[in-house]
């Protein structure tokens, strides 16, 4: 059941999100802790396996790049392909796939949060006198394991490959499918339920044990 | 015990943000000049395990926010007014005008009236910089605006309206009245790009485009409505969790 509520968790963020620019979708990975041999305890014969419960060993997200959508906005990119915008921000260099950029009080290309956005050679980007910036002046790099930071920003290892092509006046769409999301909410739900009905069975069995058992009447 | 209530909710906060800025652009359909306002989502930050059943590598998020991206200054449509002071500005640019308080502001807004000492203003005050002064007795149909934002009665010129630009718009911040004051991070206001020119006899309409609003308005709404089902959801678990103990 607890493992439920994680996985429920996560859904309520998918669905936060559906319409956050670049995000990218999770699920979550659930794996049975060890499972225990049980022995006949008089004859010593083996009656089987049994599982003690379930735990969640991690999410997974799905980086699948997914449609861009045109704005017509002259400070908003979007990667086609795989790759990440390099953005410098107070706890070193971080990724994003959220295009929406501004300028800020020097001219230079900032994120929403404020953060220089890097070019080819490692440094921020000016915004020019005509208030556009050349697409193939930013940098995508490829992470070799990215991972989610908040505030659309993302950790990882640069990896040497192609990285995609950037294209302005466009942004990723959302990678959160509610379809999906509701789906996995519903059946979340109802292997929660069976959970539930399990304690109950036990402790109905084990009310007759305590009761029952021993009773001469 | 389920964040995800409040992540759900954070997510519900943040649409309904985004359809405020709808309602601002669909009752402003009609607003000479209006710009439409441009919301966009950033998620939250992300917990690390921490949980029971849980290792470290699994993280959750927390719910999204919105975020104000300024405005889409997109060209409005022209619409023939037939008035000779009415003038709207195609392509990128701005009028300079002076506020009643004294501050320099920019505006798209053109239909330019003649006030009490003759000089060209908004129809909400601003006085249109450099001043320029229609002579008493002038008719109001004897005025020309050219493509450049001269201005001349009866072939006498009179003085030139200034059409300027700054680097981001995005960054320009509403003073009210369809004016713009410029902020460190839209620049300074400079010469508009020769491209700009003025056209006498017509006002830009809103650029609120009506069915992408609309659109745009059922998608925030169905998000919302998406969301909810996960509080909803939330909730029913709970009332599962309370059914173990009869």
């Amino acid at each position: 059941m607890l493992a439920e509520q994680l996985r429920q968790d996560q859904i309520a963020n998918d669905l936060a999100n559906a319409s956050t620019a670049g995000y990218k979708a999770e699920r979550t990975i659930q794996r049975s802790f060890g499972e225990l041999l049980l022995t006949n305890s008089v004859t010593g014969a083996t009656i089987g396996s049994q599982s003690t419960a379930v735990q969640v060993t991690g999410t997974v997200t799905d980086w699948t790049p997914q449609p861009v959508k045109e704005t017509g906005e002259p400070l908003d990119f979007a990667i086609v392909g795989e790759g990440f915008f390099a953005v410098r921000t107070g706890d070193g260099v971080r990724y994003t796939r959220n295009g929406a950029f501004a300028a800020d009080a020097n001219g230079v290309l900032v994120t929403s949060a404020g953060d220089p956005v890097l070019g080819r050679n490692n440094q921020p980007v000016r915004v020019g006198a005509d208030g556009k910036v050349d697409p193939r002046a930013l940098n995508v790099v490829l992470l070799a394991n990215p991972e989610k930071a908040g505030n659309n920003l993302v950790t990882g290892t640069p990896a040497a490959g192609a990285a995609g092509a950037v294209r302005s006046g466009a942004l990723e769409g959302s990678g959160a499918d509610p379809t999906q999301s509701m789906v996995d909410m519903i059946a979340s739900m109802r292997a929660y339920e069976a959970g539930q009905k399990v304690i109950r069975t036990i402790d109905e069995t084990l009310g007759k044990a305590a009761s029952s058992v021993g009773s001469l009447t | 015990m389920l964040e995800g209530l409040r992540t759900a909710a954070a997510g519900m906060q943040a649409q309904q943000q985004k359809l405020d800025a709808v309602a601002n652009d669909l009752a402003n359909a009609n607003t000479n000049g209006y710009k439409r306002l441009r919301v966009g989502f950033s998620d939250l930050l992300y917990e690390q395990g921490g949980r029971p059943t849980t290792t470290a590598e699994a993280q959750f998020g927390t719910g999204a926010r919105a975020l104000s991206l300024g405005r889409t200054f997109q060209q409005g449509a022209l619409r023939e007014t037939g008035r000779t002071l009415d003038v709207a500005i195609q392509g990128e640019g701005f009028l300079r005008v002076r506020l009643a308080d004294g501050r320099q502001a920019l505006t798209r807004d053109g239909n330019l009236q003649i006030d009490g000492s003759g000089r060209l203003v908004t129809p909400y005050g601003g006085v249109v910089e450099p001043t320029i002064r229609v002579p008493e007795g002038t008719n109001e149909s004897d005025i020309t605006i050219g493509r450049d934002g001269t201005v001349s009665a009866n072939g006498r010129p009179l003085g030139r309206i200034a059409i300027v630009n700054v680097r981001s718009p995005q960054g320009l911040e509403s003073a009210g009245d369809n004016a713009y004051v410029t902020t460190g991070r839209s620049g300074n206001a400079v010469a508009a790009p020769a491209t700009t020119v003025l056209t006498q006899g017509a006002l830009e309409a809103s650029n609120t485009d009506m069915a992408q609003a609309m659109t745009e308005m059922i998608e925030a709404q169905r998000t919302y409505q998406l969301t909810s089902k996960a509080i909803q959801t939330a909730d029913t678990m709970m009332e599962i969790a309370n059914g173990v103990k009869r």
